[in-house]
């Protein structure tokens, strides 16, 4: 790598009432819990963070990265030195730089959320609302492809067929399977400023999801959505939909909530 | 349901460190046995090589030519965290896939060797292997179903987690084993230090499980111990595209960037093997970027054409040490006891796969149980465990 293309940055790193800075400089590419995870190594006193997969799936990596909630395993040192938004649909405006041409990357804890130390939180409130039990297979799309074959093995665990349906409490899809698209990390809980008691935009999405998926759940569902703190207090404020890393548009769940609600009261 | 399963208490404490998923699944069996159990892990629950890992829930296949035990013993591992823990595997099967005429002549050894294992693989028409999923390269020369499956590397290991907390398991995540007290020939307390506190606290225990992974050295050193385990990186590159169902393999004997997972809407291929001192801060190498993609290519052409969604390493914990790039040493796993060290009551579990991370436990917990004389049998097989989210739900605000 040349020198030329090195990203000078400042990382501050919220600690209790304070930061913690560090100056680096690193290659475009590298984001920024490998830049932490690059510090701890050095023996750094680095804030507590939190991380697991480091490629966008476990959910545990959010922080409010220069003002707009981001998963840190995400987000390069690429994206902070361009033009991007301070908060949730802000216009992108040039990051801010020291005296010495550094970017400044300040890293704070999600807001919502209690914190354990540093900007490591406890994501308590993604997960309260979402219905324990609300499946988390949902199917694949086939595009055409054949179906899958038979499955000998699973014939031990009652799952001879590829997608054999219900298997104790849990649920799933008759043929092809993948995960939901939402990885609970609570990007959209921490962006959203509603302050009534609300079970927030992950909790509601994934509401929907179930009710889309399992017909005989909708109801259920549906009641969930019809509670007080249900799709009432959303203010359509869309953040959440704006900050989500996996497009899946919670805004757009919550409205098709309101949609199939109203549809029943007619 | 979980909430009706009971241990019966017998009031002997077990220290764990590492809270990946064999450390997950130590706290889950040690707990069904009615232990005491409190586990320290220095980061986020499944911060080392756990949550990193490719995601492939291994019929044993790749292994099968190599090592039947250690294939028939992912065979059944994978068949009971399907019954166990369904919510967090993506099963759709895998194809291993010749695409030269050396791969194509190992086929029959190939299927041979997991039939053998108890893994029912299958030779099928290449063009009925391409109807299931068309991105398998189309000069493939031989294409055989394997009982292959993806996994979430993260939540599978955490509702072991929940499930140990439900039976009285202390977890606790954000804490680093600073310290190991030794007298007397025995391990009789960890020294603890969690994440922003002033000072540090001593936690006795009648028994420690270093869980530690490719940190079993340093953790080993703690209580001045050598415990011989390499770290050995590899690379893995995700892709933005779902280019398959099925986990997509090389029908070669294993090497690097010889398998797709697919997972959600990503793809990812990996992984390459070096040989590290330092499992901690693993920046992957650029060259493994291009060379996986590349690789990644020859099984589904086009799979390099899709956008780059994140570049990560994460290293294996093999036992034994380093003599070259890591492929001699073994890849099963191995409950160290170390009384013969001078320090007793206290293994190392270290080793072996994400997969097999249920019978770790249990060969480690029997481990346990026989130096106490408990004479509890292993019940992990037999509940449904709760789901990942009751970790986070219940884990107090
Ligand atoms: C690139 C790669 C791909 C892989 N792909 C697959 C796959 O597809 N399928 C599969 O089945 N397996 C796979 N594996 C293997 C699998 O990831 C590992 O076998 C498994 O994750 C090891 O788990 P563990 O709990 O033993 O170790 P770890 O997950 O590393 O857990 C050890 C923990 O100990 C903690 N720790 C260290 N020191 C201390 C201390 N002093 N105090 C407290 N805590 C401490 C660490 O933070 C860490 O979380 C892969 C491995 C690699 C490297
Ligand atoms: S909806 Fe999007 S932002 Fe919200 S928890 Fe799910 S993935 Fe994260
Ligand atoms: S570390 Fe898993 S989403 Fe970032």
């Amino acid at each position: 790598m040349n020198r030329a293309s090195m990203i000078p940055l400042v990382l501050c790193v919220r600690s209790g009432a304070s930061f913690a800075s560090f100056r680096l400089e690193t290659e475009p590419q590298r984001t920024v819990l490998d830049l932490l995870e690059r510090l701890r190594a050095d023996d750094e006193r680095v804030p507590a963070y939190r991380h697991s997969c480091h490629h966008g799936s476990c959910g545990t990596c959010g922080a409010v990265i220069s003002g707009l909630p981001s998963l840190m395993c995400l987000t390069t040192a690429a994206d902070l030195s361009a033009p991007r938004p301070r908060r949730p649909g802000g216009p992108a405006v040039d990051p801010e730089r020291d005296s010495g041409g550094a970017v400044i990357v300040t890293l704070e804890p999600l807001a919502r959320m209690s914190v354990v130390s540093g900007i490591a939180v406890r994501p308590g409130p993604v997960f309260a609302g979402i219905p324990r039990d609300a499946s988390y297979l949902a199917a694949a799309d086939d595009s055409g492809r054949s179906p899958l074959p038979p499955d000998p093995a699973g014939a031990r665990v009652g799952q001879g067929n590829v997608g054999s349906g219900h298997e104790g409490d849990s649920w799933r899809p008759i043929g092809r399977a993948r995960f939901e698209a939402c990885i609970e990390c609570g990007l959209c809980v921490a962006a959203c400023p509603v302050s009534l008691p609300f079970i927030g935009p992950a909790a509601l999405a994934a509401v929907n999801r179930e009710r889309q998926k399992r017909p005989e759940r909708a109801a259920a569902m549906l009641a969930i959505a019809a509670a007080p703190d249900g799709v009432e207090p959303c203010g359509r404020f869309l953040a959440c939909s704006r900050v989500c890393p996996q497009a899946v548009y919670p805004g757009k769940h919550i409205q098709l909530l309101r949609n199939v609600l109203a549809d029943g009261q007619r | 349901m979980f909430d009706q399963v009971a241990a019966k208490p017998n009031r002997i404490r077990v220290c764990i460190i590492g809270g990946g998923g064999t450390g997950a699944a130590v706290a889950y069996d040690l707990s069904l046995r009615g232990f005491s159990v409190m586990l320290l892990e220095r980061g986020e629950l499944t911060s080392g090589t756990t949550g990193r890992h490719h995601g492939q829930l291994h019929s044993g296949a790749r292994y099968a030519v190599g090592d039947r035990a250690i294939a028939r013993e992912c065979m059944e591992e994978a068949l009971v965290l399907r019954r166990i823990v369904p919510d967090a595997i993506e099963y759709n099967g895998g194809v291993f896939v010749a695409i030269d005429d050396e791969e194509a002549d190992r086929a029959p050894s190939f299927i041979a060797a997991c039939l053998e294992s108890g893994i029912p693989a299958r030779e099928v028409p290449v063009a009925e292997a391409r109807s299931w999923e068309p991105a398998i390269n189309p000069v493939a020369r031989r294409t055989v179903w394997v009982p292959d499956g993806s996994f979430d590397a993260f939540r599978l290991p955490l509702s072991f987690f929940a499930a140990a907390r439900d039976l009285g398991a202390t977890i606790r995540p954000f804490t680093e084993a600073v310290g190991l007290e030794v007298s007397g020939g025995r391990a009789r307390a960890v020294v603890a230090w969690a994440a922003g506190d002033s000072s540090e606290e001593r936690i006795e225990c009648d028994y420690v499980v270093s869980a530690s992974g490719a940190w079993a050295g340093a953790v080993g050193a703690l209580a001045g111990l050598d415990v011989p385990i390499t770290p050995a990186p590899g690379t893995l590159v995700a892709v933005r595209s779902r280019v398959s169902d099925m986990v997509l393999s090389r029908l070669s004997l294993p090497g690097d960037g010889d398998i797709i997972v697919p997972q959600r809407g990503l793809s990812i291929i990996g992984t390459t093997q070096r040989v590290a001192l330092d499992p901690d801060c693993l920046i992957p190498h650029d060259d493994d970027t291009a060379f996986l993609l590349a690789r990644a290519d020859e099984l589904a052409p086009g799979f390099s054409s899709n956008a780059i969604h994140a570049v990560w390493s994460a290293a294996r914990p093999l036992s034994g040490r380093a003599i070259d790039d890591g492929r001699n040493l073994s890849r099963d796993f191995m409950v160290l006891d170390h009384s013969a060290d001078g320090v007793a009551g206290m293994a190392t579990l270290t080793g072996g796969k994400a997969t097999v991370l249920r019978a770790m436990a249990e060969k480690a917990a029997d481990r346990v149980c026989s130096e106490f004389g408990i004479d509890e049998p292993c019940r992990t097989r037999n509940f449904v465990l709760p789901s990942w989210r009751d970790w986070y739900a219940e884990a107090g605000l």
